[in-house]
């Protein structure tokens, strides 16, 4: 086990920058998410750490040691891979045990360990089975047995649920979390699905154009988001976003594109009447209310979308949709007028030409 | 009704497209088990004695003998050499040199868009200065240019079905490139490059020209069978039969092989 630390991390193909200059550590025991959009540098960061691609500049260290340098065999990491990427020709208890064997170990050294992660991942009646004959979910498990039996100080994980359906990613969601808590292996996973990043992260690594955008805890990430980006990236249904103008006066109010609605002093002290910035409403934080309620704002319903348990219900203010998610989506019909109301303390703002928060604290 | 009779004529179709394809072939192997009298006859006989005389008169002739075995040794180390040095090449292109690989893909294919003719007389001048001419040596050598060309053709698109990934686990298990390519890419390319192999063994099994002008006296089976038909009148159509026998099998039995390996592929599906 070990931390793992990245020094201005540079990668370019050719001249053409991917990412340009990285800093990043991770604690040991910690499981980390690196999450962003499709081309955002996440995979080629882990590969780096991988030893499976070459870093341009900067220096990466594991458990202390400079690793730079040395071959991916060398860096005490274990790697999943989104495509499984089982070994055809071998068994699958040959598939886990191949790296032991390689080394060297004896048979009876290995057997107690191939009997051990096998009943960990549930394995045991698919060892002499070929990689072909296993179904997608099996295969990820051969192939997170094959990680997991050498013991490495780190595993990386590589979009490994992508290839799967929804249940069973949900399910091995948990396991790979459940793992975790019992072995405690250092872990980086990369995702773009920003759900399985909040539900399996100690800590999420948010990144966009190769630059880390913001790094937290998956409640720092939702519930304080440094910048748009961030806020419009996490969460379901996504976030609304609004143009403002602060008004003068007492309280700290902001007007726009029909709506009315006070902000959080202490939260956004520098804000000063006149300034233009873009308000960030979660549709999961707003709830249905009268018109006279302070912070309302009231529309005509667009569309109603049945969730189960609860429903977003879109609509239009001003000429603008904007939606919320409540558990009374029932009582809604396309065409009602509709007024919900949001806390001060939920309200996000930010500056509307860089994007970034405007909350203090 | 209708589906009945579009099913018989399918058939009937196939039938005789077997019949065609297969007619000669069975004719001809008829033929190397008939004696002489039983062929030229006026009647095609379908029941006769069968006998041996034919293959034994076949390998009990010094020539054919010699042009079978000069056949196996030339083509084998042929195919073997360009084996061992077109395999890894081939390698090396899919993985490190995609771009170049193309031009080097092509390069490597117009050696065989050249008209055999055309390095025949200039390889006849340089074999006699070296003192090859005449040599299976000589022979291997250039049957190699045909060999180490077709195998890597053959073999770059079948490195490149190897997923990456299975080299990358295999590299986090900390083995070097060496170990990647002898312990994982090469048996996952394993039943293409088979293939490649076996289509590289027709192609120079057969080959007549180059023989021909370079090894006259070393002669290789398509020579010796060559020569056999120009005997003039007194043909000797059973031994003549017998020999095409012995020149088709080798070729037949390995598109079987492969023709069974390409059905193993399609039905397991691509990985």
């Amino acid at each position: 086990m070990a931390n793992i630390s990245c020094n201005d991390i540079v990668k370019s193909y050719g001249a053409h920058p991917v990412i340009e200059g990285l800093d990043l550590d991770i604690p040991d025991h910690e499981f980390v998410v690196f999450l962003g959009p499709s081309g955002c540098g996440k995979s080629t960061m882990l590969r780096m750490i991988a030893g499976l691609e070459e870093v341009t500049g900067g220096r990466i260290a594991i458990g202390g040691t400079d690793v730079t340098d040395l071959p991916p065999g060398e860096r005490g990491v274990a790697m999943v891979f989104q495509s499984y990427a089982l070994y055809p020709h071998m068994s699958v208890a040959d598939n886990i045990t191949f790296g032991l064997r390689r080394q060297g170990a004896s048979r009876s050294e290995i057997a107690p360990r191939l009997k051990q992660v096998a009943e960990l991942l549930g394995l045991e009646k698919f060892l002499d089975r070929k990689p072909k004959n296993l179904s997608g979910g099996q295969q990820q498990r051969v192939a997170m047995a094959r990680a997991m039996i050498k013991t490495p100080q780190v595993f990386l994980f590589d979009e490994p649920l992508s290839n799967l359906d929804a249940k069973l990613r949900e399910k091995l969601r948990t396991e790979i979390r459940k793992i975790h808590m019992q072995l405690k292996t250092t872990t980086i996973f990369v995702t773009h699905d920003q759900l399985e990043a909040m539900t399996i992260a100690d800590r999420i690594v948010l990144m966009r154009d190769g630059r880390i955008e913001q790094m937290g805890t998956p409640d720092e990430i939702y519930e304080r988001p440094a910048t748009r980006f961030v806020a419009d990236f996490i969460g379901t249904p996504a976030m609304n976003f609004v143009s403002a103008d602060i008004a003068a006066g007492d309280r700290l109010i902001a007007h726009g594109e029909g709506m009315t609605l006070e902000l959080s002093r202490s939260a956004f002290p520098d804000l000063a009447p006149g300034q233009r910035v873009e308000l960030g409403l979660r549709p999961a934080r707003m709830e249905l209310c009268t018109p006279d309620t302070s912070n309302a704002i009231t529309g005509r319903v667009v569309l109603v979308e049945n969730m189960g348990a609860e429903g977003q219900v879109i609509t239009e203010v001003a000429g603008r949709e904007v939606s919320f998610v409540t558990q009374s989506f029932r009582d809604l019909s396309p065409g009602d007028p509709v007024s919900f109301t949001i806390s001060p303390d939920h309200i996000h703002v930010f500056d509307s030409s860089t994007g970034h928060s405007l909350r203090r604290n | 009704m209708g589906k009945l009779i579009s099913a018989i004529l399918t058939r009937a179709v196939l039938g005789g497209l077997i019949v065609v394809a297969l007619g000669p072939i069975l004719w001809t192997v008829l033929g190397a088990f008939k004696e002489l009298r039983d062929i030229v006859t006026p009647v095609p006989k379908v029941f006769f004695e069968p006998t041996l005389d034919n293959f034994a008169t076949i390998l009990r002739n010094p020539t054919i003998r010699d042009g079978l075995l000069n056949s196996v040794i030339v083509v084998s180390a042929a195919v073997l050499v360009g084996a061992v040095l077109g395999i890894p090449a081939a390698h090396t292109l899919a993985r490190h040199a995609r771009k170049w690989g193309d031009d080097v893909q092509f390069f490597v294919l117009s050696l065989r868009f050249m008209p055999p003719v055309a390095i025949a007389i200039p390889f006849i001048v340089i074999y006699l200065d070296l003192g090859i001419y005449d040599t299976l040596f000589g022979l291997v050598l250039v049957y190699l240019i045909v060999t180490v060309s077709t195998v890597i053709w053959l073999a770059v698109p079948a490195f490149e079905r190897v997923p990456r990934n299975i080299e990358e686990a295999a590299a986090m298990e900390g083995c070097g490139p060496a170990e990647i390519f002898w312990r994982f890419s090469l048996p996952v390319a394993a039943p293409s490059l088979f293939g490649a192999l076996v289509f590289t063994f027709v192609l120079v099994w057969n080959e007549l020209l180059l023989a021909l002008t370079l090894a006259a006296q070393n002669a290789t089976l398509p020579v010796v069978a060559a020569s056999i038909t120009s005997l003039g009148k007194e043909v000797p159509w059973g031994v003549i039969n017998a020999a095409t026998v012995l020149l088709v099998l080798p070729p037949l039995v390995f598109i079987g092989l492969l023709m069974g390996l390409l059905n193993t592929m399609v039905r397991s599906g691509p990985k």
